[in-house]
């Protein structure tokens, strides 16, 4: 994308020289510049406490042995191996994969109703409200609402699948092996499906219209002008609603949290809830930190690939 | 880039809208489906034990939003929530003002700045968690409001819309500003804030939005009880008894209102610093 590219560009080149010719100038620039930085210290203050030292401090952590009042020694690789013989540690991460793997789905889903409220169909804003109502939510509420509704005796699912007999018995969504995970996921789902219609309708209204025109004069037909036309130019849009879904395999603690607490026997736990649990309940900071940063370069990994596939081959979805 | 709202946008295609609005009323129900029970159950409550359950509210009341306020410290939380939030909305506004309006400028080491907040953007806060609390002990600030509220003291995107906005201001009316013997802080608070209220808006409502739903840093830095905010309090009631049912949705309703009430007020600026912020990233 050009917008990295506009950023940089200065937009008055003669600016920059102006100020320098006298002594009276070099010195309201000085003032200038003072300013700007005392402008910016507040904001990279706090990006720096809390993100870039953070970061640092944290793969430095994860060689440590760490102690809150005795003394902090280098253990090399012990953690790391620790971990491998960590039989949470894969349960967790297979988890978390799970639950990336699944963003397409959630993205699918997006993209039809994206298309849709994207049509000229009538009170096509109430929709998009709607959809999108779920989104600025407080995730623990949320968390508790589909708790509710996941409820083995009185809870929606169980009523709907009961009354349509496709079940006997009650199932106990959060409390089963199988379904936990995937429960805690629809949740998500539901959650986030506004924002990914948000991200692909911005990307559907940058299209230009002439291209659907010249398509159409073409012959080309409904199916082909989404497949040759709306899904390669949705590219970038739907690479960064694929960041997002990725993203909510560490904003999805709030919801595992309230509704499984990572059970039964860790078949619901992510990742982020196990650094968590790690840090502040089985005090083991210096693991945790391990944990974060196989996480951390899970997240890289994926959105390089991501970026990868968005945009590096252009024939790959037209041969689909 | 923001979303431009641009008419007629979809190919002008003539076919009949029906089978588009019964796929969107579904989608919508499905949507709307968990409001509308929890909602049911903050106004009936639940007796567990009765099989099926009702589908609509049977003698609602509203008994249950009064009992939040007996069976936990409601009124503390809430003001938790709001000093916290107040904070955070406070310095987001201010900060990000300042910060964006230094970038509108030329200076050595403006490209670098701007490379840095935009890969800082892809650290997300949750891979933080460990060493921000550790830095967040070593400032003392554990169980306070600054250190609640400190890490959300500037928001990335948050900067690139107010930049976005004092871009647009005409270089022209800058240097006539300036020519009238203006201040920068007099240009900034004159001309560039007035011209950027949507800016403004965006700001406000993302800031707060973030650090009311914030959940995962107040149950870390937070251990006294008297310190915690709405978010905790939710998640611990939902350890107490099975009779408190009906409370603990009514308790939901009333945390998720605030930002349900905003959201409808200002849907616009809400999705403008969402999208912008994103293709940004």
């Amino acid at each position: 994308m050009s917008e990295a590219g506009t950023i940089q560009a200065p937009r008055t080149p003669g600016r920059r020289n102006v100020p320098r010719r006298a002594g009276a100038a070099g010195s309201k620039r000085r003032r200038e510049l003072l300013l700007i930085w005392v402008f910016l210290v507040p904001s990279l203050l706090v990006f720096f406490l809390y993100r870039v030292l953070p970061l640092i401090w944290n793969l430095v952590l994860s060689f440590q042995q760490f102690s809150l009042f005795g003394v902090t020694r280098f253990t090399g690789f012990d953690h790391y191996v620790d971990m491998w013989n960590d039989e949470v540690f894969w349960i967790t991460l297979k988890n978390t994969l799970i639950y990336m793997a699944s963003a397409p789905v959630g993205i699918a889903l997006a993209l039809a109703v994206s298309l849709m409220v994207n049509s000229e169909v009538r009170g096509r804003n109430i929709y998009r409200t709607i959809v999108f109502l779920s989104y600025p939510l407080m995730t623990v509420a949320v968390g508790i609402i589909w708790r509710w509704l996941y409820d083995e005796k009185v809870g929606l699912f169980n009523f709907v699948l009961r009354s349509l007999h496709l079940i006997d018995k009650p199932l106990p969504f959060l409390q089963s092996f199988e379904l936990a995970l995937p429960a805690v996921l629809l949740a998500n789902v539901w959650q986030i499906l506004g924002f990914y219609m948000i991200i692909l309708l911005a990307g559907l209204q940058n299209i230009p219209q002439n291209l659907y025109e010249a398509a159409s004069i073409d012959g080309a037909s409904g199916r082909q002008q989404f497949l040759r036309i709306t899904l390669p130019l949705l590219r970038p849009a739907i690479f960064l609603a694929f960041v997002i879904g990725i993203m909510t395999s560490f904003t999805s603690f709030d919801l595992v949290y309230v509704m499984t607490q990572g059970g039964p026997s860790h078949s619901s736990e992510l990742l982020i809830n196990y650094i968590y649990r790690a840090a502040f309940e089985l005090s083991r900071i210096d693991y945790a930190a391990a944990l974060t940063v196989v996480q951390f370069l899970l997240l890289v990994v994926l959105t390089w690939l991501g970026n990868r596939l968005s945009g590096g081959d252009a024939g790959a979805v037209e041969t689909d | 880039m923001s979303v431009r709202r641009r008419p007629g946008i979809a190919p002008a295609r003539r076919y009949s809208h029906w089978p588009i609005h019964i796929a969107l009323l579904l989608v919508s129900f499905c949507m709307m489906v968990p409001f509308y029970w929890v909602l049911k159950t903050s106004l009936t409550g639940e007796n567990i034990f009765v099989y099926p359950p009702s589908l609509w509210p049977v003698a609602p009341h509203l008994f249950y939003y009064v009992d939040v306020w007996y069976y936990i410290p409601f009124a503390r939380y809430l003001l938790n929530s709001v000093i916290v939030s107040g904070l955070a909305i406070v310095a987001n506004v201010v900060f990000n003002a300042m910060a964006a309006y230094a970038l509108t400028k030329h200076f050595r080491g403006r490209g670098l700045i701007i490379t840095l907040l935009l890969s800082c953007m892809m650290i997300p806060f949750q891979t933080t968690i460990v060493p921000a609390y550790l830095i967040t002990g070593k400032l003392g600030l554990l169980n306070s409001y600054l250190g609640l509220a400190l890490p959300t003291f500037s928001t990335i995107v948050c900067i690139f819309v107010y930049k976005a906005s004092f871009d647009a201001v005409p270089r022209s009316l800058i240097d006539a500003a300036r020519i009238d013997g203006l201040s920068e802080l007099q240009i900034i608070m004159k001309i560039m804030i007035p011209l950027s209220t949507s800016a403004v808006a965006t700001n406000v409502i993302l800031s707060f939005i973030w650090s009311w739903n914030n959940f995962l840093w107040p149950l870390i830095v937070v251990r006294d009880p008297q310190m915690q905010t709405l978010p905790l309090g939710l998640s611990r009631f939902l350890t107490y008894h099975e009779n408190t049912t009906g409370a603990l949705y009514a308790f939901c309703i009333m945390v998720l209102l605030p930002g349900i009430v905003l959201f409808l007020l200002a849907q616009k600026e809400f999705i403008r610093g969402l999208t912008s912020g994103a293709t940004k990233g």
